[in-house]
């Protein structure tokens, strides 16, 4: 455990000092992993598929706030489906702007959710989702979650549907539109995917308040277990035993993530270098405020853990030391007893 | 002369400026009841859009009977039933902003006390330093 905590602290001070250009680097890499998988899934554009193109737009979501992210990937993805049939594009418009104007507006620092679930499907691990936010967030999350569950399968829905013929008539387009609602609404895989991750997040919250010794790993345990047992029931129900396999990896992977991420803990407490500027009468003052690394306790808690026991192992020689001692007093004692009797 | 103690402070304040305090100081700009009146119109405006939309897709969903029947249809009913569910949506999406608003106001406020007790001693740094000056 000891090389570990150590390699967490030295990443820790790397990310405080140099936070200003990791944060963009990560987030380019989470953009472009993010447009290749859009583009692999409903990659109907080729224009909007070629690498100059991806690199560009995952540069862009690096310098700027994680929304613009969202809605670029919105935007291609709405673009790509355009390219093959604009009625299915006005289709998710109007579904995204539904679960906009209706759910995500009220989780606006959450809106990341939204993207990083249908990404996260594709690469078959959503599970992380639900255990993470049980864990750094509250309950609410469970509303960005089902949204983007939600526009994870009405992508799926999109994709059958490009493959159907469709002509230009009004019939046709009607007949499709009413496809695209009916898979949406009667999907009852959908349904019980956003009650299980809402019940995955509920317990994973719950656990993780709980005041006990491990509640944090005890609760991504807690998490991991209702999605296994959740998704088992639903698939036994649902009649698609092919994919518990998959989904028992997929779970037990995402546990092993969300543990990493808890280990680091980056995004909970950190507090990087600030650079602020500003002025008074006399001068300008731009200011580069470094946190005090010795603030953060973990290397010094490992000092403590040892200085801890040291100090235990020391209080308990003491005690033996003491109780020889006394027992010698005593010895002394009887033989000074022995001595009177005597 | 440089003053550390000022340096220091104004440091703090654009450093909060900056990062988290950027919301609660938008937020201090309005009275609570102005803020949380702002809100449930905005989320009032969202959810009606919202409900226009879903009853867009419902329409054409039903269109082929809606077209089929159009003679015979209970206007009256369909009204009524829209207009219910309408104002239940709306009354549900004013009272949770209500309460979601009013919570959010009142945790930026308990934030910026801090802010304010920082800004009045830099108040009283800089009163005393211009009769020296």
């Amino acid at each position: 455990m000891m090389p570990l905590l150590v390699f967490r602290e030295r990443v820790k001070n790397f990310y405080q000092r140099y936070d200003i250009y990791i944060t963009p680097i990560v987030k380019f890499i989470f953009a472009f992993i993010a447009f290749q998988t859009i583009n692999k899934q409903i990659g109907y554009d080729k224009r909007l598929e070629s690498l100059p193109v991806v690199l560009i737009l995952s540069l862009l979501s690096a310098v700027t706030p994680s929304a613009i992210m969202v809605l670029l990937a919105a935007l291609v993805t709405v673009l790509h489906v355009y390219s093959v049939s604009p009625i299915l594009s006005i289709i998710i418009v109007i579904i995204m702007m539904i679960l906009y104007l209706l759910f995500a507006r009220f989780t606006p620092k959450l809106g990341y959710v939204l993207l990083a679930v249908p990404i996260l499907f594709v690469l078959k691990i959503p599970y992380v989702i639900p255990i993470l936010l049980g864990l750094v967030a509250s309950p609410i999350a469970i509303i960005p979650t089902g949204c983007g569950i939600i526009l994870y399968f009405v992508l799926q829905i999109i994709n059958t549907a490009v493959s159907m013929q469709v002509n230009t008539s009004v019939e046709d387009i009607l007949q499709l539109y009413i496809f695209v609602i009916d898979s949406l609404t009667k999907n009852r895989q959908m349904i019980i995917t956003i009650i299980i991750f809402a019940v995955i997040l509920l317990a994973t919250n719950f656990i993780r308040k709980m005041k006990f010794d491990y509640a944090f790993e005890i609760s991504i345990a807690t998490g991991v277990l209702t999605c296994i047992l959740g998704f088992l029931v639903s698939y036994l129900i649902l009649d698609k035993s092919e994919q518990i396999l998959s989904m028992i990896f997929g779970t037990i992977i995402s546990g092993a993530i969300v543990y990493v991420i808890h280990f680091f803990k980056l995004t909970l407490d950190y507090s990087g270098v600030e650079y602020v500027q500003f002025e008074d009468d006399v001068y300008y003052y731009y200011v580069k405020a470094v946190p005090k690394i010795t603030v953060t306790t973990p290397q010094m808690n490992v000092k403590h853990i040892n200085v801890k026991n040291i100090e235990q192992d020391l209080s308990k020689m003491d005690t033996f030391k003491h109780s020889i001692d006394s027992e010698d007093e005593y010895d002394d004692d009887d033989s000074y007893s022995e001595n009177n009797d005597n | 002369m440089l003053n550390n103690k000022k340096i220091r402070m104004m440091t703090k304040l654009a450093v909060y400026e900056n990062k988290e305090g950027k919301e609660d100081i938008h937020l201090s700009k309005y009275y609570k009841t102005d803020y949380v009146r702002y809100q449930v119109l905005k989320s009032a405006i969202s959810a009606t859009i919202g409900y226009i939309l879903i009853l867009v897709l419902t329409f054409l969903y039903k269109s082929e009977y809606i077209i089929q029947n159009a003679v015979s249809l209970d206007y009256k009913t369909i009204g009524i039933y829209i207009l219910g569910i309408y104002i239940m949506v709306i009354t549900i999406y004013g009272l949770g902003s209500v309460v979601i608003f009013s919570l959010k106001y009142d945790a930026s406020r308990k934030k910026l006390t801090r802010y304010f007790k920082l800004l009045k001693r830099l108040h009283k740094i800089y009163s005393d330093e211009t009769p020296e000056s």
